[in-house]
């Protein structure tokens, strides 16, 4: 569970206000989209999330646990995917979820029996042993996937987590996505992708220019709206106004 | 021919941060200040060396004036400027025309390959006017100033500062453009960085013999005497290698003569047909070389048990951190060759002297009776705990610590790693290749000097706590301000002021110790404790700052 209360947050001395007051909750079970036009503070708040960036005002609880004074338990809590996979490129993927699954604290036969899984299932299992820096795009976020899932946990953050899978990669990933929240667990995703988060979330929040301007789920959006409009066409009306 | 200019504005703009230092400026009038300070910082860290640099072409200008051979200063400067372009440039130049992080973004532009070639020759020639200003410059204006040189001196010796990189950065782009086109090195790029770093030092170290090998005293300006004038000396090797340089210096010396312009303007034409020739054979093989750079060799196996066995070992947090470390301290070629190898090549480079010249020297040695005089003992041992200390700067392990992360920084963020357990890993990777590097020289010294057992413990022992308080304090540097932003590793380890700044805090310190140790102190005895208890309560001291203002600065970095 993602609990985000009155958070804000500037750059710049204050000069730019990149969130503002941004209140959020995301239940165990539920997939929730986050969707917003670019600079709009996704990666923000997702940073904040993952205890990136401090939180300067309000409150920010993963699973119960506040990221600010118990930042460690916290961060134990989440399993990570940012935006950019070129996470360690002079590592072998070996080297890579060994060094995931030391951080959090994955006991030996979690990852013997889990890691071939993954490994498999994603396609990854003859380019372990290589170095991430000779993979491609999407090959580097397979990994940076399945590193984010070794220690199952209870909340997964993922920052534009489809950009560079092709379609039979990405298709993997929703359904663990589904599994992963009906196993009782929260997930939480960025996209500009519009299709997929009406196709996959149980429910989303729309933020523009740092103000959360919609949170609910997708019948909720359509009745705030006329009914027979696109989830595309409500995006722009509800971006542009705000 | 706009858009060459226009090329080469944008990769200077870039490559020196033009564009962001204006929009600091327009931040904060606060901003001029801190480049300033800056500014003096490092002029001021550098200043002991320029002057020792300027005392010895002083020298040098009035033991060779009588003989009427002053002008060979300036033939040193011009060669010595000359030689170093030229090693330093193939790095460089290898560097910025295959390995730059920005290559792809122009191969796809409607460039022609000698307009990029030239116009990252033009970004690579500016950093070279840069590392020439402090070598050339002495050695012009002490010769202009000591001979009470003509008007046409100055004229000359500006045009000459100007041309001097060309000829020798020629010759690294013409090597480097025929290397590249004709070797598949660019899929192994990693492998070939670090093999061509150490030729290159193997090459330096080589000229290190040569030059031990020609005389007792390297740095004695008769050695040096004898060495111009001597035809077989390393200066004439070395300027037969750029033979150019022989006709400016002769314009220089004579500039008053017709045939000084006669010289200046054949320095000039060969310069400029050394650049005809490498920008046209450049330009044919610049981008055929650059083929197939962006792959790696990769045969993709399927995995077998070994692979698998591997994924199952479990570390402790810390110490998977502190191995990520590592790996990517080695596996990364400018990383290896400025962090790791240095440890290890600064004492071979430094040890080949002694050992050189107690095999070449007739008289007693020196330190011969060292370990029985208890003075010379004091000394030594200040001596070597300061080269300790000098080692351990060298190798910027921890002053370049978080810079070296760059922009994945935000990584060390948000593991569930506390930030106190990733300082003492960091600092724990410093400490182990300092120590390595150190205690390599120590063991040296050791032998060299044929000292007794107990002192060699001694010094050891004053090793292992002289480096604690330097590394921490290139820690403390670089979290209070790392350089992140960057697109090219070179730029987190070699154009990274944190280094200087360690570099300047440990001088201070090592120096103050070293002087009341020589100075003050009477007994072996007293000078080891003393060397002790300063470095140890300094490393206490550092340790506690960085374990609460470290942590804190460490916590409001954001990724």
């Amino acid at each position: 569970m993602i609990e985000v209360r009155e958070v804000s947050k500037s750059y710049s001395k204050g000069a730019v206000k990149a969130l503002n007051q941004v209140n959020l909750t995301v239940k165990n079970g539920e997939i929730f989209g986050f969707l917003g036009p670019n600079g709009a503070g996704k990666t923000t708040l997702i940073k904040i999330l993952t205890g990136i960036l401090n939180v300067e005002q309000g409150q920010v609880l993963i699973n119960g646990v506040n990221i600010k004074t118990k930042p460690i338990e916290a961060k134990l809590q989440i399993g990570f995917v940012p935006d950019d996979p070129n996470m360690f490129t002079r590592l072998t993927g070996t080297n890579y979820l060994n060094f995931m699954a030391d951080m959090y604290l994955v006991p030996k036969e979690t990852r013997q029996s889990l890691i071939p899984k993954f490994l498999e299932r994603f396609d990854m299992a003859s380019a372990v042993g290589d170095l991430i820096q000779s993979y491609s795009h999407g090959m580097k976020q397979k990994i940076v996937l399945i590193g984010s899932l070794l220690h199952n946990p209870p909340v997964w953050i993922m920052d534009e987590p489809m950009t560079g899978l092709d379609p039979k990669s990405s298709f993997i990933l929703k359904e663990m996505m589904r599994e992963h929240a009906d196993a009782g667990k929260t997930v939480f995703f960025s996209t500009h992708v519009l299709d997929v988060a009406e196709k996959i979330c149980d429910r989303m929040a729309i933020i523009n220019k740092g103000k959360v301007i919609f949170q609910g789920t997708m019948e909720e959006i359509h009745k705030h709206f006329r009914e027979n409009q696109s989830l595309e066409n409500m995006f722009l009306e509800l971006t542009e106004n705000g | 021919m706009d858009k060459f200019r226009s090329l080469v504005i944008v990769l200077l703009n870039s490559s020196f941060g033009i564009s962001a230092i204006k929009q600091r400026l327009k931040k904060s009038k606060l901003e001029y200040l801190k480049i300033l300070g800056i500014g003096a910082a490092v002029t001021a860290g550098f200043t002991p060396a320029l002057l020792l640099y300027i005392q010895v072409l002083v020298d040098g200008f009035e033991l060779l004036a009588p003989a009427g051979q002053a002008g060979a200063i300036l033939t040193l400067g011009i060669v010595l400027v000359s030689t170093m372009i030229f090693y330093f440039g193939i790095f460089f130049v290898i560097n910025t025309l295959y390995f730059a992080e920005n290559i792809e973004t122009l191969l796809f532009l409607p460039l022609k390959a000698w307009q990029v070639l030239g116009a990252r020759f033009s970004v690579i020639l500016v950093y070279e006017y840069l590392t020439e200003l402090p070598f050339l410059i002495p050695p012009i204006i002490i010769y202009g100033v000591k001979s009470g040189a003509p008007i046409f001196y100055w004229i000359y010796a500006g045009i000459g500062f100007l041309l001097v990189p060309l000829v020798p950065l020629a010759l690294a782009t013409f090597l480097a453009t025929v290397v590249m086109r004709f070797t598949n090195f660019g899929r192994r790029k990693d492998l070939f960085k670090i093999l061509g770093g150490v030729f290159v030092i193997i090459l330096a170290v080589g000229f290190q013999f040569l030059f031990q090998k020609s005389g007792p005293n390297a740095m004695n300006p008769e050695f040096l005497q004898q060495l111009l004038t001597n035809p077989d000396s390393v200066i004439n090797v070395i300027s037969r290698l750029f033979p150019t340089t022989i006709f400016l210096a002769k314009a220089l010396v004579h500039s008053n003569s017709y045939n000084a312009f006669l010289n200046l303007l054949t320095f000039l034409g060969s310069s400029c047909l050394a650049i005809a020739i490498a920008w046209l054979v450049g330009g044919k093989l610049y981008f055929q070389g650059l083929n197939g750079l962006g792959e790696v060799a990769v045969k993709r196996r399927i995995s077998n048990k070994s692979n698998f066995k591997q994924l199952a070992k479990v570390s402790s947090p810390m110490r998977s951190y502190f191995t990520k470390e590592i790996r990517l301290l080695v596996r990364t070629p400018i990383y290896f060759m400025n962090c790791v190898l240095s440890n290890f090549l600064m004492p071979v480079v430094l040890i080949i002297p002694f050992f050189l010249q107690s095999k070449n020297s007739q008289s007693s040695l020196p330190w011969e009776d060292l370990a029985l005089n208890p003075k010379s003992q004091i000394i030594l041992i200040a001596v070597i705990s300061g080269i300790t200390v000098f080692l351990v700067i060298v190798n910027s392990i921890t002053s370049t610590s978080l810079s070296r992360e760059g922009k994945q920084f935000f990584i060390s963020k948000y593991i569930p790693l506390s930030y106190e357990k990733q300082i003492q890993a960091k600092l724990l990777s410093g400490y182990v290749f300092g120590l390595l590097g150190t205690l390599l020289m120590n063991i040296a010294i050791g032998i060299l000097l044929k000292l007794n057992l107990d002192l060699i413990i001694l010094i050891i022992t004053i090793t292992l706590v002289a480096i604690v308080p330097i590394i921490e304090v290139g820690l403390l540097i670089d979290i209070y301000r790392p350089k992140l932003d960057w697109d090219n590793e070179q730029k987190a380890v070699k154009q990274n002021l944190n280094s200087i700044f360690t570099m300047l805090i440990a001088a201070i310190l090592a120096g103050s110790i070293g002087y009341i140790v020589i100075r003050y102190l009477e007994t072996t005895l007293q000078a080891v404790l003393f060397i002790l208890i300063s470095y140890g309560s300094l490393g206490i001291v550092f340790y506690l700052i960085l374990m609460s203002k470290g942590i804190a600065w460490y916590h409001s970095l954001e990724g």
